[in-house]
Formats: C-alpha cells, sequence, structure tokens
C-alpha cells in the first residue's frame, strides 16, 4: 500500500514536471515585440510602486515628505486634473509615513477637488473609506481606497468623455511621485536608486499626450510639456548609470513643476 | 414615432445592449483574473484596482506594455468567463527575452506570469487566447506588486 501510495506520488511528480516541462517548451524564449499591437500605449504606475521599490533600498523617513496644507483652487479643469494626481500622489506618501491626520486631511481634499472636476460623486465612498481605514491604521486598506480612488476618478472622466483629463490626473502624480523619488535619493545616492528613474517610455507617453492636448493651453501645461524634453536625456542614458548631477536636475525640475501645479 | 425614428431607436437600443454586453463580459473576465489572484493577496501582493482587457480571436495575441521597477515583484494574472478557453500570459522584456519566472503557470480560462525585474524599464505583457470554442473570447489582466 505504501509503495503504491509512493509510485503514485512519484508519477503524479513525473506528470506534473513532465506537464511543466512541454508548457515551458512551448512558450517562446524570444520574440520580436514589435510585431504585437498594444491594448495601451504604456501602463503608468501608481505612484506606491514606485515607493514600494525604494523602500527595499533603505529605510526612508517619510514623514519629512508629508504635506497636508491645502494649495490653491483652480477654475481650469486641467490645472484642477494636475492638482488631484499630485494631492492623490500626497495620500500615497502619508500612507508611507503612516499619518493618519494627513491621511485624512487628503481624502478630505482629494473629494473637494474632484467635486470641482464634476466627479465628486464617484469619490464620496472612497473618501469615507479612507477616513475609516486612516481611523483603525489600517494602512493596506487606505493604499487601497486611494488606487480606486484614482480609478474611480479615472473611470468617471473617461465615461464623460475627459480622457485628456483623466491622464493629466496620471501626470499630476507621476510628476509629485518623481520629486519624491528624486529628493530621496538625492538625500543618499545610490545607482539602484537612481535606476528607478529609468522610465522614458513613460516620459515620451506622456510627452506625446500633452503633444495632444493643443486646447489645454494653460502656462503649467506648457511647462511640463517643455520639462519633459529637458528630463528625457538625463534619464535615457543608452544603458549607462544616471548620474547624482542628473537625479539633482530632476528633483530641481519636478520640484518647480509641483510648485506651479499647487500655487497659482 | 415614425417608422424612421422607431427604427433609429431601436438600432440605438441595441448598440447601447450590445455595449453594455461588451463591459459586462470583460468585467466578467475581470472577476476571472481577480479569483487567480486571491491567493497571491493572502502572500502581500498588492493587487491594483486597474485592469486591462478586451477579446481576442483564438490564436490571436496582444501586448501591455509596463514599466517594471526593479526591486519589486510582480504577478500578473489573466482570465475569461470562457470556461473552455485556454489563455496565457508571458513577460518579455524590451529585446523580446522571456523573463517570466518558472512558477508562472496556465490552467484553462486563467494564467498568471511572475516576473522580479532585473532593471527598471518597459516590459512586455503577452497576452493570448490559445483555444476557445467563441469566436471572440472577452479577456481581462490584473497585477499585483510587493
Amino acid at each position: 500500500m505504501i509503495s503504491v501510495f509512493k509510485n503514485s506520488k512519484v508519477a503524479g511528480f513525473t506528470l506534473t514536471v513532465v506537464a511543466l516541462s512541454v508548457q515551458a517548451a512551448s512558450v517562446p524564449q524570444q520574440i520580436n515585440i514589435k510585431q504585437y499591437k498594444t491594448v495601451e500605449d504604456v501602463v503608468v504606475p501608481l505612484p506606491g510602486e514606485v515607493f514600494s521599490a525604494l523602500n527595499k533600498l533603505g529605510p526612508v523617513n517619510w514623514k519629512e515628505y508629508v504635506r497636508t496644507e491645502k494649495s490653491a483652487n483652480f477654475s481650469e479643469r486641467p490645472r484642477t486634473a494636475l492638482l488631484l494626481g499630485n494631492v492623490i500622489a500626497d495620500g500615497f506618501i502619508a500612507v508611507q509615513a503612516q499619518d493618519a491626520p494627513a491621511v485624512k486631511e487628503i481624502g478630505q481634499r482629494v473629494l473637494t477637488l474632484a467635486k470641482a472636476i464634476g466627479v465628486g460623486a464617484s469619490i464620496t465612498p472612497h473618501a469615507k473609506a479612507i477616513t475609516e481605514a486612516a481611523d483603525k491604521r489600517k494602512w493596506e486598506n487606505v493604499r487601497h481606497e486611494l488606487d480606486r480612488t484614482q480609478n474611480s476618478v479615472q473611470q468617471a472622466m473617461d465615461e464623460l468623455q475627459d480622457q485628456k483629463l483623466s491622464q493629466l490626473v496620471s501626470l499630476g502624480g507621476w510628476l509629485r511621485g518623481t520629486q519624491i523619488l528624486t529628493a530621496v535619493v538625492d538625500r543618499h545616492f545610490t545607482p539602484e536608486g537612481a535606476e528607478l528613474l529609468h522610465q522614458p517610455d513613460l516620459l515620451r507617453y506622456f510627452g506625446d499626450r500633452l503633444t495632444g492636448m493643443p486646447e489645454y493651453n494653460v502656462p503649467v501645461v506648457q511647462s511640463i510639456k517643455q520639462a519633459l524634453g529637458e528630463v528625457r536625456p538625463l534619464i535615457d542614458t543608452g544603458g549607462k548609470p544616471i548620474t547624482p548631477a542628473a537625479v539633482k536636475t530632476i528633483n530641481a525640475i519636478t520640484t518647480r513643476l509641483d510648485g506651479e501645479i499647487v500655487t497659482r | 414615432m415614425n417608422s424612421r425614428y422607431r427604427v433609429a431607436f431601436i438600432l440605438t437600443g441595441a448598440s447601447v445592449l450590445a455595449g453594455i454586453a461588451v463591459f459586462a463580459s470583460v468585467d466578467d473576465a475581470q472577476s476571472f483574473a481577480l479569483q487567480a489572484a486571491e491567493p497571491y493577496v493572502r502572500e502581500g501582493f498588492q493587487v491594483r484596482e486597474d485592469y486591462w482587457g478586451g477579446d481576442l480571436a483564438a490564436g490571436e495575441k496582444k501586448a501591455v506594455r509596463q514599466q517594471l521597477f526593479k526591486g519589486n515583484e510582480y504577478w500578473f494574472w489573466m482570465g475569461t468567463e470562457v470556461n473552455r478557453a485556454r489563455i496565457s500570459v508571458h513577460i518579455y522584456d524590451k529585446d523580446g527575452k522571456l523573463v517570466e519566472q518558472p512558477d508562472s503557470w496556465q490552467k484553462g480560462h486563467f494564467a498568471a506570469a511572475h516576473v522580479v525585474p532585473t532593471s527598471t524599464d518597459s516590459y512586455y505583457i503577452i497576452v493570448a487566447i490559445e483555444e476557445s470554442p467563441e469566436e471572440r473570447t472577452h479577456w481581462a489582466l490584473v497585477y499585483g506588486f510587493r
């Protein structure tokens, strides 16, 4: 009985290995990626993704980067969209810092901005959930609700045929995330930290999207477009490491843009 | 309502319903993709709320280009609501080299691919409907990281 059991286990294991091998063998090891149509140009990561990678390189004093002061309100929708993305990114920073009062304040700020841009209804339940999770110090839930918030804002904008505003929300979040990434790496430079800036396709993606928004002729959008052109050669280094000087310059550029996004 | 308006009304209604049906199916596919992700959430993977999807014919493939960060670990989960379909998902770097971990798997109308990026860069997630009884098969892709 034991030997039968043993044999059937061995047979099962062999079958599994064979099955896995067949699967592995049928997967091409090399493909020509140009032959595939892409579903989306490039998927924009959440600020939390880059912060997660940054955390693994060493301790970060996230409290230093928490921001809760209220920024200006704008009547121009593209400015509000950029600010909304920026404030959601601030929410991810506050989660990293495990700062409950900041998270709650940011949740309310997100709601106000979402209402200002006409998508408040879809955000109200998330703002409530953010507050509740922050009160209970359930940081994973807060992070998830921030993700849901950004997704709901963008879905609501897409439904209103405001895809361009939706892209500006992503851009606002990416710029704030990049500002913090460069600030952290500049403080304690490591080549691994600098490598996290290697995002040339995202830069090209945002540049192309901004070129497709001639109707949003507000100074901050023009500044960002120009700045992306300045940043590109610093991160698209053709395989060479990104230098400390490049990190510092990108931080200066993104800090300047952040100022333009949050102030009138 | 005169007959021309009635036809226009019916056609508009049919288009709306067809649209709803398409979304409902991709949403169904997403729920299967999330089902595949469930065990990994317990292992600390944060599953992103957003998802990518559409419909493909059997044998057809598509790519999702994605920025991944060295230091993070990623799983991509794919699902379809078509029970008898066989689907696959694989991960390649920008030079077209397969970079997924050997524990990536494929089981009927679920598939998953695991990658630990060795560099911060763009990667290509190739989704495919290998076999399906349907002419077009809805699919959805979600991902998580830790």
